[in-house]
């Protein structure tokens, strides 16, 4: 018997053409839709080189040090600061306004002169960049003074006619350009837009909840003709129950199985490198999707639409705490009240898919698959209190 | 009047979607509107930052982490790695660097210690970077000089002052129009959504067999009875649309009492038209009720993705844009953008975002075209 309706209702399931939208083909529409506007996102906010245009007036082709810094930040390298283009001001003007150019500067009695358009990170780095270009010749000042004195003090005033300035000014300008003992660590795991498709993986997992209890309505009595049928006949409800979750288990696995096909192939998500962890983290996150489907199913004494707006309201308000709609909000939900994302199930799913992508160490995973267990447990404990021992007066 | 009751009945039944589809719209725009005021004068974008210490807070150190505080955000974490890693993963921090134990007392020996640092690599952690490296290269060369701490600090805080005069050419408060654009863009999500999907629940409702025939034998001549359901169909998108517009005075605000916002409006109000177009070709091509729903969520979804509705424009990558220039969404959500950098209005600069609504208009016509053709074949 166990079976035979496992078959029959696998059969029933890929019959109803609205289900298998929604549990199979939409997370793969909404993935395409993520990747197709999100995968250029990180790129683009990477840092470009910032397009400049400097005034080619006669002071400036006379000031070495200003000429050959700017040179130095525009040539083709991979810390390149400036896309510089040299101009004459009726025409820099023009490009400004056009966008073509974040600033223009100006150099005129020995200070350069900054000319933007609007505010932003652009144009506070132009500003910072040409202070410091600026205040070199300050510094170099400095320290040929202070190098002189210096250098008085030890050698006395007899000597002061063989000091060499253009060493000096040389040597704070060598100085100027080390390289400054700086190591960036950052580590390689540090693309955010992941984050989208592990909610859609949870988001997955959890409609996975619709199959359940679509299943489980037609065990029930109170759902329609078939489960008034299937309620008199003489097999055991425990062992219908058990083949209709088993079988929806299997639709849902089948289903998440294809997502993850299409996201590790054509949507080249990196879900990290233990992939028996990713996997044993879905088939979890599908259990918990589908006892939800079956303890709502067995609460809720409404029809089978409300019951499926309701599933579908639960999955879509967790996955927005999760950041489906916005990366943020889970970061944002997870600093101040990390008790909201411990008890939603899309989160806890895609915290675990992020902490296998991001972290060497697992105890933030096992921490997920733990709560996801016991919500289950939960869930199953309140499916088989409502299912107990049914007795209907009048349906 | 009966079929505008009839109408009115079925819209209280489906009133629930349409809540959710604006509460969305409210909290989306809500979170995605920041409050950043722009003027004439420059203000330096700060980025965030999170300075670890390993050091006493003195000397060098000291001197180093004000310069870093005065010229970015710092932000508060709880001290641990995780916490540390979450954020920069997230973007609340562009750059976190960690000062190493005894950095002040090996520099002022003249041992520059390693500084490691973490980035996100956008515009503004390249600024925090350019920040640290202006610091310690302008302390090198003091350093050099055999100064006392006290000097040394003193001479670089100075130099570090220099400050370039900079001139602003525009004079629009951008970051106030781009929020209203950030509002009206999502608005193509939930008003196409919303819209689409009531109309096409009740124009299926009317198409259902039973009352179909009960309609036609009824006294009432089905020209009359077409006219009557697109008017109160129009009527709705109408009220939709108004409903939307109050909101966005309400979200935004000042900057809505402009020529800029009355463009806006009227930008929205010919997506509106367009939007009931749409509408009534799927409510009267689509049989099955329950596919109206998965049918919706694609078109809405689809159109706000490809068109840059949830992610700006200027983020997505050529190709999509390329194909989205089939969608009438594109050219509302390119014109919402175009306003924002709108300088002056005048005709000239008003030329694409007019030239923009009449192609939203041709879409418009070409849908009703299109409705007309499937509808006569059907009846017959």
């Amino acid at each position: 018997m166990f079976k035979h309706n496992l078959k029959y209702n696998l059969k029933t399931l890929y019959k109803n053409k609205t289900l298998i939208f929604w549990t199979y083909l939409f997370p793969i529409i909404l993935g395409t839709f993520f990747y197709l506007a999100f995968h250029d996102i990180e790129k683009n906010e990477t840092f470009k080189a910032i397009p400049i245009a400097i005034i080619e007036n006669e002071e400036w082709q006379k000031n070495n040090i200003w000429q050959s810094t700017i040179k130095s930040l525009s040539e083709e390298k991979d810390n390149k600061v400036f896309n510089t283009t040299y101009k004459n001001i009726t025409e820099a003007k023009k490009d400004l306004e056009k966008g073509d150019i974040i600033g223009y500067v100006l150099l005129e009695e020995n200070t350069p002169k900054i000319t933007i358009k609007t505010n932003g990170t652009s144009a506070t780095i132009l500003k910072s960049i040409i202070e410091e270009i600026n205040s070199k010749i300050n510094i170099i000042e400095d320290y040929i003074e202070l190098k002189v004195k210096e250098k008085i003090s030890i050698e006395g005033y007899e000597n002061i006619d063989k000091i060499n300035y253009e060493e000096i000014a040389r040597e704070a300008l060598g100085m100027l350009e080390i390289e400054n003992n700086i190591k960036d660590i950052t580590s390689d795991n540090m693309s955010y837009t992941m984050i989208e498709y592990y909610t859609l993986i949870a988001m997955a997992a959890l409609y996975g909840g619709i199959l359940g209890m679509v299943s489980l309505n037609k065990c029930l009595a109170n759902m329609g003709s078939i489960g008034k049928r299937v309620s008199i006949s003489p097999t055991k409800k425990g062992t219908i129950i058990l083949s209709s979750a088993v079988s929806s288990y299997i639709a849902q696995i089948i289903g998440i199985a294809l997502l993850f096909l299409y996201t590790i192939f054509v949507l080249k998500v990196d879900y990290g490198t233990n992939l028996a962890l990713v996997i044993l983290l879905a088939l979890i996150g599908s259990l918990t999707g589908l006892s939800m489907g079956i303890a709502l199913s067995s609460i809720l004494k409404t029809n089978e639409n409300t019951k499926l707006g309701i599933i579908i309201a639960i999955t879509m308000a967790g996955c927005f705490l999760s950041g489906m709609m916005g990366i943020t909000m889970k970061y944002v939900i997870d600093k101040n009240v990390p008790i909201i994302n411990m008890l939603n199930p899309a989160a806890l799913i895609t915290d675990g898919f992020y902490s296998l992508y991001r972290y060497d160490t697992l105890n933030r995973y096992w921490i997920n698959i733990i709560s996801l267990l016991i919500i289950t447990s939960i869930l199953i404990l309140i499916s088989i209190k409502a299912l107990r021992r049914n007795k209907y007066d009048s349906i | 009047m009966i079929v505008f009751k009839t109408f009115l009945r079925i819209v209280k039944k489906c009133i629930f979607p349409i809540i959710l589809y604006t509460v969305i719209l409210v909290l989306f725009s809500s979170i995605n509107i920041s409050t950043e005021d722009n003027n004439m004068n420059f203000t330096a974008s700060k980025p965030d930052i999170y300075i670890i210490n390993n050091d006493k807070y003195e000397g060098i150190t000291k001197s180093l982490i004000d310069y870093m505080s005065a010229n970015s955000n710092i932000i508060e974490l709880k001290d641990t790695k995780e916490a540390i890693d979450d954020a920069i993963f997230y973007r609340d921090v562009n750059f976190i660097m960690e000062i190493p134990v005894n950095f002040n007392e090996e520099y002022l020996k003249g041992q520059e210690l390693e500084i490691k640092i973490e980035t996100t690599g956008d515009y503004p952690s390249v600024q925090a970077k350019n920040l640290l490296n202006r610091y310690l290269s302008t302390a090198r060369i003091y350093q050099h000089l055999n100064l006392n701490e006290e000097d040394l600090i003193k001479k670089v805080n100075a130099t570090l002052e220099n400050k370039v005069n900079i001139e602003i050419t525009s004079g629009l408060d951008t970051s106030a129009l781009t929020k209203t654009a950030t509002y009206y863009n999502f608005l193509n999500y939930a008003f196409l959504a919303g819209s689409i999907y009531v109309i096409c629940l009740v124009l299926s409702s009317f198409k259902n067999e039973n009352i179909k025939k009960r309609t036609l034998i009824s006294s009432m001549k089905i020209n009359r009875f077409n006219r009557n359901l697109l008017l109160s169909n129009s009527l709705f998108a109408f009220i939709l649309w108004l409903i939307y517009v109050i909101l966005s005075f309400i979200l935004v605000g000042e900057s809505m009492f402009s020529m800029h916002g009355l463009i806006y409006i009227i930008n929205s109000f010919v997506f509106a038209i367009c939007t009931l177009c749409i509408a009534f070709l799927l409510g009267n091509t689509i049989k099955n009720k329950d596919a109206i729903n998965g049918i919706i969520n694609v078109i809405a979804l689809g159109s706000s993705f490809l068109c840059g509705a949830f992610v700006p424009m200027e983020y997505l990558p050529k190709s999509v844009l390329n194909m989205a220039h089939i969608l009438p969404s594109y050219y509302y959500i390119k014109n919402n953008n175009l306003i924002s950098t709108l300088e002056t209005i005048n005709l000239i600069n008003l030329k694409q975002i007019i030239l923009n609504m009449l192609i939203l208009l041709i879409f418009a016509s070409i849908f009703i075209v299109i409705t007309n053709i499937i509808t006569r074949k059907t009846r017959n």
